[in-house]
């Protein structure tokens, strides 16, 4: 049999490779893919490591809520049951009592499908999903400067031609590591790499220049950065004067951040705010690339704009090998974001409240325009409502681990257990499959066939290489299974190539328009970047080149102010808490915590020497970490690489988020993952005959 | 109830902030700027890098004219004002304007001080011509013209303002020196240690500093100091201090000591319906001169007028000199705050640090020469974080050089892979390695290392 060319089930990167063997998967390198050109992490080279564990899930659970036992049930069962108690909590407390929960991971056609599920079979606006938690700020800022939001709006690989690449609060050598042989060809050609990050990550190693920010504090070196590239007259003003409107109010607002002040700000010495503007100044290509470290804040939107507004006075959007990007995170972050499971868009990135936008698309689906709902809670609120008086009380999870990645997780756990009714689809007990009544086992990656829209707007296909277990079906078989029981109006195919047909359509218009790609092209392409109206349009690898996306084709500048973040340390809290990944786990571990080849260390707190030195923390052993809303304990690792001030957890393990802020981004909802408030110290010990720390060491932690 | 009016008389960084944080509080009353000065309210404290080139002029405007028209702040260019009548509410204007007010801020700043030297002034009361002052834009102006490469030009007064002034001139070519009266430049903040550093820092930048000695005379381009020396000179900046501009206060019947006397609401102890905030203010028997405190004062005066319970309980503050090549960083008031003292001086590298530690809080710090880690003590210092015993000596040592080691067989090299050096040393050749660890096939970053473990060219890797 020959090997199938299909993608890594992980992140955003989405890098190619070839599965052969039916049973088991092996994977091997596709070094035509221009991605990763055949490179890969160890969570890609052992993606296969999830099949036929005992862990797979492979028949539908029902849970006895009174003794906590599951018993297994057939398809028809579970789905009868479902749709049961979902027609008497919307029958007694009306439509929008039923939420849907999605996530990035999924393909185009699933989130579509959702989303189409929720507003037609359940006429629920209550739809959200994870991606609210990736990349929502930078989409935000996005839509709002350009008109658009796609992550990159450039195939990665330009990357290579820059002269200067700034990358804002992203460790892609460890989150996405086949994207760091992009910043090498880049060096190896005399180009340079700054990195601005918390905590000297393996990505800063390999950088040219380093920059140590207090957590939260990007957005002021974003505007000390601007205020110095006036200073030095770097403001491409032809560009300016051309391509964009909105300058003069942002060139005055930043007259007040000069480097001393920035410095006193972000902790970062002011000769290195000059260095840094100083560098971009002489730099004939800039690309600012920001991730989660600037986005998961209750300014995140702001600080993606104050860093758009950097590139955008240099004259780099919309130039070849140059501009403002994005690295989107989840597998489909990308495409999760554009297709209608967001609780206020339609398919192809049309808003749920333009009047056009819902004709169209209730022309696809065959429905009546008025009968589609409007917008909808973003995700954490929609969270936080669940089992109030006003909220959901059912709530339907596809490819999401709420229980360890929403923030403040103790409350979110308490709110799901608040529901009447929690149905989870997963391909594992998940830590949300184990709170839930009613769990679904579904397909996974190469078991099954569909698209993804990786980091770059490139729409590829993920085929399926090997045959699921038995008892397992398609998400898209549960919705189309749960649709016909609900009654719904119009039937949900389960065929992928024909859903990505309809999503098409629906896309047809939009801005994110995937109207001319198809299942052959996609193949046949090595992926089609959107926007891609019809079967004779290239595709668009390259966005901006002649106009932006807004009536006037001008990109705008947005006048940000500096917030901070939205809790800041005190005596009782005093170091900033951030977060982020490790290279051998992805997202909230459901998947890779299962695969063997995958080291599962188990969570642990990155320390600077001189706070572990005050509190008396060791390297390896316990400390414990508290924040305003929970607490964790978890092995310190000593390390010289973190600033003093701040403390660092991976987030996916159970603990993390217990101690996270949900404070929200005003425009992007997005809550602070990045920064709070904390207090470390050295559990008491319990053991005989093992000294503790002396009261005082606490104290003065 | 009408809308309260609100005036503000004076166009600095305290008033510009106080409207600032109005807008953001939407504070319902009425509100009118007066500004003495011709030009919008800008960014004072980058003057001296206009003067030294660094810095242009027109990127100095910290709100337009528009920006105020838009949130519907009355802001008068060129008025000044005469008199407040506490009586009747008002204030009047030079040209004559009265204009009735419901509060009123003072935000008035500073004036430059005139040392006692002969000759500079003239008998019509104007300046000589070859002396300046450098306090508002058109001191700037007036100065920046003057400039002539290759002349020779000092300043009067060793404080912040005066090297800033001083290194700027001397960047832009003039023979520059300065005349400081106190024992040390900095003297306000620095000890004598630290002067003497930074003395030598503008020895060796070219910039002569003569300490312990007062100017007395000036006449025919020659200053004369009390030490006997005569210095000649094409130009003279007075740097030599300001103080608070509390003429109107004092006029308008306010409690005045050094500056205008005010409580926790930033309102004068006499008339709470005047308020003060910046260099002319006096809350706790100080007064500032700087801008963060200014800054300070002015949002919790907006929050206060806003409706917010908030009180003024003073400010941290920390002085930078902006000045190519000098690095000074003062947090606090090293010279005269309780505590502990960690320092160190190095004269061979010209550097001095100073920390004031109490109850293990950085309480104020001095940093010459050497600002390598003036980010985190700014932080410690600002957020008053307790710190550990060994903490203040360690921020002081520098950062350990990594020194090479050999990796040892269970050592990670490969983390994409997850592969050990021990893992690698186990293969054959670089191929083998690939093929049977995956080391080198995911970032790339191992490449180097991996080749050396291995004994073979890194070249042969970049297939």
């Amino acid at each position: 049999m020959p090997a199938i060319e299909t993608h890594c089930p992980y992140c955003s990167l989405q890098c190619g490779m070839r599965l052969s063997g039916r049973r088991t998967p092996e994977v091997q390198e596709w070094a035509e893919f221009p991605v990763n050109k055949g490179a890969m992490c160890r969570k890609g080279w052992n993606a296969a490591g999830l099949y036929g564990g005992r862990e797979r899930l492979t028949t539908p659970l029902l849970r006895d809520r009174a003794t906590g036992e599951w018993s297994p049930a057939s398809w028809d069962q579970a789905l009868d049951v479902i749709a049961e108690r979902i027609a008497a909590i919307q029958a007694e407390r009306g439509p929008d009592s039923i939420a849907i929960f999605g996530g990035g991971g999924l393909t185009n056609e699933k989130a579509y499908s959702l989303g189409k599920f929720a507003r037609v079979a359940l006429r629920t606006s209550q739809i959200d999903y994870n991606g609210r938690w990736c990349m929502s700020s930078a989409a935000s800022a996005g839509t709002r400067a350009f008109g658009v939001d796609r992550g990159l709006p450039f195939p990665l690989a330009d990357v290579e031609q820059a002269d200067v690449v700034v990358l804002v609060g992203s460790n892609l050598a460890e989150t996405m590591p086949p994207a760091a042989r992009h910043l090498d060809a880049l060096r190896a050609r005399g180009g340079q790499v700054v990195v601005i990050d918390p905590r000297r990550t393996s990505t800063a190693t390999r950088a040219d220049v380093f920059l140590q920010p207090v957590p939260g504090t990007d957005l002021a070196l974003a505007l000390g950065v601007l205020h110095q590239l006036v200073a030095l007259g770097a403001v491409d003003t032809a560009y300016v004067e051309e391509r964009t409107t909105g300058w003069e109010d942002v060139k005055e607002s930043v007259a007040a951040w000069w480097p001393e002040r920035v410095e006193r700000v972000s902790g970062v010495p002011a000769d290195d705010v000059r260095a840094l503007a100083a560098q971009l100044a002489g730099a004939g290509k800039v690309m600012v690339l920001t991730a989660r470290g600037a986005e998961q804040h209750s300014t995140g939107s702001d600080t993606v704009l104050a860093w758009i507004n950097v590139a955008l006075a240099l004259g780099m959007c919309g130039k070849e090998g140059a501009g403002y990007g994005c690295l989107t995170g989840q597998g489909n972050g990308q495409g999760g974001r554009e297709h209608g499971q967001k609780a206020d868009q339609l398919p192809g990135y049309r808003m749920i409240d333009d009047p056009a936008a819902r004709a169209h698309v209730a022309g696809v689906w065959g429905v009546d325009p008025d009968s589609l709902p409007g917008k909808g809670r973003s995700a954490y609120e929609l969270l936080d409502a669940l089992g109030t008086d006003d909220g959901p009380s059912a709530m339907l999870v596809f490819g999401s681990n709420i229980v360890v990645s929403a923030p403040h997780a103790t409350h979110v756990t308490e709110r799901l257990e608040s529901l009447d009714l929690l149905v989870v689809a997963d391909i594992v007990m998940s830590e949300t499959a184990a709170v839930a009544d009613v769990v679904l086992p579904v397909t996974q990656w190469a078991e099954e066939t569909g698209t993804m829209t990786n980091l770059e707007g490139r729409v590829i296909l993920r085929q399926q290489a090997i045959t699921p277990p038995a008892g397992v079906r398609s998400d898209l078989d549960v919705i189309a299974g749960l649709a016909e029981r609900l009654h719904s109006p119009v039937k949900f195919p389960t065929d992928p190539e024909e859903i990505f047909e309809e999503l098409g359509r629906a896309s047809a218009g939009g801005k994110a328009d995937y109207a001319g790609i198809t299942y052959a092209r996609v193949r046949d392409e090595l992926g089609v970047f959107w926007p891609c109206p019809d079967a004779g349009h290239p595709g668009t690898p390259r966005m901006f080149l002649d106009s932006f996306a807004h009536p006037d084709g001008r990109a705008r500048f947005h006048v940000v102010a500096y917030r901070g973040a939205a809790e800041q340390p005190d005596d009782d809290y005093p170091v900033h808490l951030t977060t982020g990944r490790v290279l051998a786990q992805y997202q909230s571990g459901a998947q890779t915590r299962r695969v063997k080849e995958l080291p599962d260390t188990g969570p642990f707190v990155e320390i600077h020497p001189m706070l572990a030195g005050r509190i008396g923390a060791v390297d390896g052993e316990p400390v414990t970490l508290m924040t305003r809303r929970g607490t964790m304990t978890a092995p310190a690792r000593v390390v010289d690489t973190i600033r003093p001030d701040t403390v660092f957890v991976p987030f996916h393990w159970v603990g993390a988020n217990k101690l996270t802020n949900d404070a929200l981004d005003p425009a992007s909802r997005m809550p602070e993952f990045k920064a709070c408030a904390a207090r470390v110290s050295i559990p008491p010990v319990v053991e005989q005959g093992r000294q503790g720390p002396s009261r005082d060491q606490e104290v003065a932690s | 109830m009408s809308a309260e009016r609100l005036v503000i008389v004076g166009g600095g960084m305290a008033a510009v902030r106080l409207c600032e944080e109005l807008v953001a509080g939407s504070y319902d009353g009425s509100v009118t700027l007066l500004c003495d000065e011709d030009h919008p309210p800008y960014n004072r404290i980058l003057l001296s890098a206009v003067l030294e080139g660094t810095q242009p002029a027109d990127a100095l405007t910290l709100r337009s004219e528009q920006w105020f028209a838009d949130r519907g702040i009355d802001l008068r260019l060129g008025a000044r004002v005469l008199e407040v009548d506490r009586e009747r509410n008002e204030v009047m204007l030079v040209d004559g304007t009265r204009l009735p007010y419901d509060r009123l801020v003072l935000a008035t700043g500073a004036i430059p001080t005139l040392p006692p030297i002969r000759g500079l002034v003239r008998l019509d009361g104007s300046l000589h011509p070859d002396v300046h002052a450098f306090r508002s834009l058109a001191d700037c102006r007036r100065l920046d013209v003057a400039v002539k490469p290759g002349q020779r030009a000092i300043v009067v007064g060793g404080g912040l303002l005066g090297l800033q002034v001083a290194r700027a001139l001397s960047v832009r070519g003039m023979l520059t020196e300065v005349v400081e009266g106190a024992d040390h430049v900095l003297h306000s903040q620095l000890g004598e240690a630290g002067g003497r550093v930074l003395a030598r820092d503008l020895r060796r930048l070219g910039t002569e500093v003569y300490t312990g000695a007062r100017a007395v005379r000036l006449r025919d381009n020659v200053l004369v100091l009390d030490n006997g020396h005569s210095l000649e000179t094409d130009l003279v900046v007075l740097t030599a201090g300001g103080r608070p501009s509390t003429a109107l206060a004092r006029r308008a019947g306010l409690m005045v000591r050094r500056g205008v006397v005010v409580d926790a609401h930033l309102a004068s102890v006499t008339d709470d319906r005047v308020h003060a905030i910046g260099d002319c203010a006096e809350h706790r028997g100080r007064t500032t001169g700087f801008v963060p405190p200014a800054w300070e004062q002015a949002s919790v005066l907006a929050r206060h007028l806003c409706g917010e319970d908030v009180s003024y309980d003073g400010s941290r503050n920390v002085a930078r000199l902006r000045a190519t090549g000098l690095d000074v960083a003062v947090l606090g008031d090293p010279e005269r705050a309780v505590g502990e003292i960690v320092e160190m001086t190095n004269p061979i590298v010209g550097s001095h640090r100073r920390l004031v530690v109490q109850g293990g809080r950085v309480v104020a710090a001095a940093l010459v020469g050497d600002l390598s880690r003036v980010g985190l003590v700014t932080q410690l210092y600002d957020r008053g974080t307790v710190l550990g015993v060994d903490e203040p000596g360690q921020l002081l040592m520098p950062e350990a050089a990594a020194a090479p080691v050999t990796l040892p067989d269970e050592a990670e090299v490969c983390a994409c892979a997850g592969v050990t050096a021990g893992q690698i040393r186990a293969c054959s050749s670089l191929e083998a390695c690939r093929e049977t660890t995956r080391a080198t096939t995911g970032c790339g970053g191992c490449t180097q290392a991996v080749c050396e473990l291995l004994g073979v060219q890194p070249e042969l890797a970049t297939s």
